[in-house]
């Protein structure tokens, strides 16, 4: 990483701790830019210590019991913005209905972090080599937000990453919740990443779900997504349409990992080029798809 | 009932340390609050290589909590001129002239141009912000290739070039004839990476100057307190007596924190200057980028060899990137030049070198600074091997020097006494099973899986036979100081530096067994220049072999002081007084027995001893290193590389060690596994790393720059090897560095072994996953 000043330690801010929601969307409707909500602290405190970020005041949300909430209604899991990953990671529901957020969130940095980083906060800082934005991609899910100006609205994970941890809220705007629809009967799912360290942020991650026809056991739709090759996570659905119809077999999965390869343009850093992470994530493309083709036959 | 130990020494002893460490109570000098005291922080440069044209601190020195701002320029009028503790670590390497705080050029990303001091770090660094600095950028010289190019621009205006030494070519033995002879010459371009010390505590110190009677007391997060109080006194133009030096617990160093820094300098000037104290603690940015890197070094080696695998001589060209300012990397060539034969009967060596300069952190002393002399023989005796289509194992066993009398001798000229190499390569080749290994492979690559053994030696002067020992003046004999308190107790005062070593449990050990007195009832006193002995500190594997043999005399010294002064209390000769279980006593004579306590009491009453033992029952030893001998041994790593993803896994590790004879085989394994760490982290994910075109660097936080954690690191099998004893008294070894002296060229051996299928040479130290691919080419090289 290549840091402005060198320092760690954040410039002055205000700070201030709202029971409500309410309280918060107006203190965060009355700052405008210069607010930014403070989740479990685990990627704005870095950047405020390096003075990558610089906001006026932070609105802390550790205090709005009303996003907390976890549960399972209507065919839909719903987490709040500010359940913890660690709590997420232990929890029966959504190990029932949304395996594949189970099996990505202990890949997220180490149980201290868990403890501390929440759902929200991951989904909103937006960074593309981050689990959770490409298991909510895969998984189709929806992202709730609130703001004063604007009331309610529900954004599809298709369009909530729009760029360079960037996304669709605005800056007034609060996510609210992560909604999960659960999958279909059947449904076969697999992550998988490659990361320096156990714990690091993936060089570059996948997330895949396979549903096969239960009569002829062709595949009857496959998801791929991936974190860590471009600005943001991404959908393969070039690869899946590929897919649709295709026997899961190993030759099949092996021509959706090359399409998938070669349809990236990944970033190169320290840890390595772009030619290696559109290797690895054609890897981890044939390993997902073919688990979780594997997790669909067991399953049926 | 406490039971005795029969020794200490030799037993696995808890470490004293522990329970202050573990629960916290330790005490670093980021603990340390002084009243009055004040924050500092630098403005760091945020290019590699400029020209400063204009500062202006104005709005700095304005804001809120700010005492003082000083430039480059300012600060050296308060400094006595001269090179600092860069002169120490030379090598006799032209040493350039700069600022403490860089004043007309900066010369690395991170390099100090201004000190601020203010009521709090937070509002140093606020003030940080508003200094204005303007930089004319030059170009920045990134590579050892381009500092030899004649035209890049000299980066020290008083050196001619950016090459600082180009030695003569050292020849031992018939080089000429040894490739004349040779069947075959094996060619190799060997290179080492960046890596750096890292440790777990930054460098920090809190100066605090009294003006009243003109004293400095400093703070320090130090290896050793003489050195800084050298380096300090000397800077700032005060007596040494005026400068005392503090060091608490340290939260390692691994050879980083050697003297007083530049910070440090600043920051004792700054207090001088205001009259109280001021505190640094450098933050991980400061540390990754500026604080010091090593082992950037290139070898162009030749081997002459025969086709039964018989080493006749190397040739060989050295290329060290001492990075911008002096810090070792100058000093290190001569010693890998004398160390590259390592245990073997290599016959003839030539040897040449270049040192240069470029706009890099500065080159640090780095557990097993020198290892570069391992890890190049190693790797290219494997080199040898598979050019030969011969196992490793055997080009070594064909090599090793035997034991014979009188002993052999390195072609560069240092005596093999008592050197275990061939036993302890024949130990972890025994416990790998090597024959059921190869079978093993062959079996696994049906499957696809790639598994690799290596296999490597080495051998240490820690601290070598006492032919041929240099090391005068600082790095001389060990002094240690010995006191038999008026409870009974007995006192040690070290000048060595504990950052992780235990020497305030291992000394004990050594003078409890000598003086014949419970372990807790000696107690090593360490970190305060005004207590004790003058002496380097704790670095060059000198612990355990000159302090703990210090130990060892001092407590001899000291039974005879106790045993003079009860032969004079109780009228009787010297030869009827013994000392044992705590107390004096006339021989046979139970009734006359005498505790130490009031042995002491009776010393230090007036007029009961003749004056020349009259008063503290003290006394002063000091110990060379006696007969010494070589530390040393042999490691095996089993790896599997999964080659889709460029991911190696340790799947096992084999040490067979041999330090001689073992104070503490429990904190002998520490270090042992602690190396091991460290090299691994060096070979599959530590990197220094900088961008060439702009100089900027890229691993100036733990996401970049990652170490090596609990998760990536094997359960390591130690065997302690029985050691050829050299000396009649003191056959202690160091063991510090070993593990990471030989654990890279160990792992690099395993993961060559295991891409063998794919005709994979290694000539690198530093094998990430992205470069495995690309070494098996599954991807282009980028
Ligand atoms: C050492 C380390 C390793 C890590 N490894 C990984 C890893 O491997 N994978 C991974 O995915 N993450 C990793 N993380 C990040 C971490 O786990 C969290 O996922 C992440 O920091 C975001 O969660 P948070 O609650 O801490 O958010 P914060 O840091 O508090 O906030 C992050 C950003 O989101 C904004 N924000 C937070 N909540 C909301 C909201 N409800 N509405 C709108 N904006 C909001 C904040 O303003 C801020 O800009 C690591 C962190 C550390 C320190």
């Amino acid at each position: 990483m290549r840091v402005g000043s060198l320092t760690v330690k954040p410039p002055p801010f205000d700070y201030s701790a709202p029971d409500t929601l309410e309280e918060a969307l107006f203190l965060l409707g009355e700052a405008g830019d210069e607010a930014r909500p403070l989740a479990g602290g685990q990627s704005l405190v870095p950047l405020l210590s390096l003075r990558l970020a610089r906001p006026s005041l932070l609105v802390d949300l550790a205090g709005i019991t009303t996003l907390r909430t976890l549960g399972a209604a209507d065919g839909h899991l719903a987490l709040g913005a500010m359940v913890r990953e660690r709590q997420a990671e232990r929890d029966v529901r959504v190990r029932r209905l949304a395996p594949v957020l189970a099996d990505a969130l202990p890949l997220i940095g180490h149980p201290a972090i868990r403890s501390r980083g929440t759902i929200g906060g991951s989904l909103s800082h937006a960074d593309p080599a981050a689990e959770l934005p490409a298991v909510a991609l895969v998984l189709e899910a929806e992202l709730v937000a609130e703001s004063r100006a604007r009331g309610r609205r529900s954004i599809a994970a298709a369009n909530f990453f729009t760029g360079f941890f960037t996304t669709e809220l605005a800056p007034d705007e609060l996510l609210t919740s992560l909604r999960v629809p659960s999958p279909a009967p059947g449904t076969g799912w697999a992550v998988d990443e490659v990361a320096r360290r156990h714990g690091d942020f993936a060089i570059v991650g996948a997330a895949a779900m396979v549903r096969l026809d239960t009569s002829t056991g062709r595949i009857g739709e496959a998801r791929v997504a991936l974190a860590g090759v471009g600005d943001t996570p991404v959908r393969l659905r070039e690869t899946e349409r590929m897919l649709d119809g295709a026997e899961p077999a190993d030759g099949a999965f092996a021509d959706a990992a090359e399409d998938a390869a070669a349809r990236l343009s990944p970033p190169a850093d320290v840890h390595g080029s772009a030619a290696y992470r559109r290797h690895i994530a054609g890897v981890l493309v044939r390993r997902t798809l073919k688990l979780a083709a594997q997790r669909a036959r067991e399953a049926a | 009932m406490q039971h005795i130990a029969e020794r200490y020494t030799g037993a696995s002893v808890r470490r004293s340390e522990d329970p202050r460490i573990l629960t916290g109570s330790g005490r670093y000098v980021d603990d340390v609050r002084l009243p009055g005291m004040l924050h500092a922080a630098f403005v760091r440069s945020p290019v590699a290589h400029a020209r400063i044209t204009r500062i202006d601190v104005r709005a700095a020195a304005e804001a809120p909590g700010v005492t003082l701002v000083l430039t480059g320029e300012e600060l050296e009028r308060s400094l006595v001129p001269g090179p600092g503790i860069a002169a120490m670590f030379s090598g006799g390497a032209p040493v350039p002239a700069f600022t403490t705080l860089a004043s007309d050029k900066v010369r690395v990303v991170g390099d100090p141009v201004v000190l601020v001091v203010a009521e709090s770090r937070y509002l140093a660094e606020d003030a940080c912000e508003l200094v204005e600095v303007d930089y004319e950028e030059l170009p920045a010289v990134m590579t050892s290739q381009a500092a030899q190019d004649p035209a890049s621009p000299a980066i020290f205006e008083d050196l001619a070039s950016n090459v600082l030494v180009r030695s003569p070519v050292a020849v031992f033995g018939d080089v000429d004839g040894a490739f004349a002879r040779a069947d075959r010459i094996v060619r190799a371009d060997l290179r080492q990476h960046r890596h750096q010390n890292a440790p777990m505590e930054c460098r920090g110190v809190v100066c605090s100057f009294d003006p009243e009677s003109g004293e400095l007391t400093v703070h320090s997060a130090t290896q050793g307190v003489h050195i800084v109080r050298t380096t300090l006194s000397t800077a700032l133009g005060l007596p040494p007596e005026k400068v005392r030096v503090l060091a608490g617990d340290i939260g390692g160093s691994f050879g980083l924190k050697l003297g007083a820094y530049r910070e440090d300098v600043a920051c004792a000037a700054a207090s001088r200057r205001l009259g109280r104290p001021v505190r640094w603690m450098e933050d991980r940015l400061e540390n990754l980028t500026f604080s010091g890197q090593a082992r950037e070094e290139s070898f162009e080696v030749e081997a002459a060899v025969t086709n039964e695998g018989e080493i006749l001589g190397l040739r060989v060209k050295m290329t060290i990137d001492t990075g911008a300012y002096p810090g070792m990397g100058a000093m290190l060539p001569e010693l890998v030049k004398t160390m590259i034969p390592g245990p073997y009967k290599i016959g003839a060596l030539s040897f040449e070198w270049t040192a240069v300069v470029t706009n890099k952190a500065a080159y640090v002393a780095y557990r097993g600074p020198w290892a570069s002399e391992t890890w190049v023989r190693e790797r290219m005796i494997d080199l040898i091997a598979m050019e030969l289509g011969m196992e490793p194992l055997e080009v070594r066993l064909r090599n090793v020097a035997t034991r014979e009398t009188p002993p052999l001798r390195m072609v560069t000229g240092r005596s093999l006494a008592g050197v275990t190499a061939r036993e302890s390569l024949e130990a972890v080749a025994a416990k790998v099973d090597l024959p059921a290994f190869r079978r093993l492979q062959a079996g696994a690559r049906g499957h696809g899986r790639y598994l690799g053994l290596g296999v490597a030696t080495y051998i240490e002067p820690a601290p070598g036979p006492l032919e041929g020992r240099g090391g005068g003046g600082i790095m001389g004999p060990e002094q240690v100081r010995l006191r038999l308190e008026e409870d009974g107790t007995v006192t040690l005062f070290t000048s060595q530096m504990p950052h992780g070593q235990s020497h305030q449990t291992t000394f004990a050990q050594v003078a409890a067994d000598e003086f014949g007195v419970p372990i807790e009832q000696v107690r090593v006193v360490v970190g305060d220049s005004d207590l004790v002995p003058m002496g380097f500190g704790t670095g060059g594997s000198r612990a355990a072999i000159m302090a703990g043999g210090a130990s060892l005399h001092g407590a001899r010294a000291l039974k005879a002081r106790v045993e003079e002064i009860a032969s004079h209390l109780f009228e009787a000769g010297a030869e009827d007084v013994e000392l044992s279980g705590g107390s004096v006593a006339v021989r046979g004579v139970p009734a006359s027995a005498m505790s130490l306590a009031e042995l002491a009491r009776a010393a230090r009453s007036p007029g009961r001893l003749p004056p020349s033992l009259a008063g503290d029952v003290e006394v002063t030893a000091a110990f060379d290193g006696g007969e010494g001998g070589w530390s040393g041994g042999s490691h095996a790593a089993v790896v599997e590389v999964d080659v889709e993803t460029g991911q190696v896994r340790v799947e096992r590790y084999v040490v067979a060690e041999d330090c001689g004879t073992l104070i503490n085989p429990a904190i002998v394994e520490g270090q042992v596994r602690g190396g091991i760490a460290q090299g691994i982290g060096a070979v599959l994910l530590e990197r220094s790393a900088y961008d060439e075109e702009t100089g900027q660097y890229l691993s100036s936080t733990f996401m970049d720059y990652v170490l090596a954690t609990a998760c990536e690191i094997p359960r390591i099998e130690i065997e302690h090897l029985e050691t050829v004893p050299l000396d009649a008294d003191v056959n202690f070894r160091g063991v510090g560095e070993g593990g990471m002296i030989i654990a890279p060229p160990t792992l690099c051996n395993a993961i060559e072994d295991a891409l063998s299928p794919f005709g994979v040479r290694v000539f690198e130290q530093h094998l990430p996953p992205a470069r495995i691919l690309e070494l098996i080419g599954a991807i282009p090289a980028g």
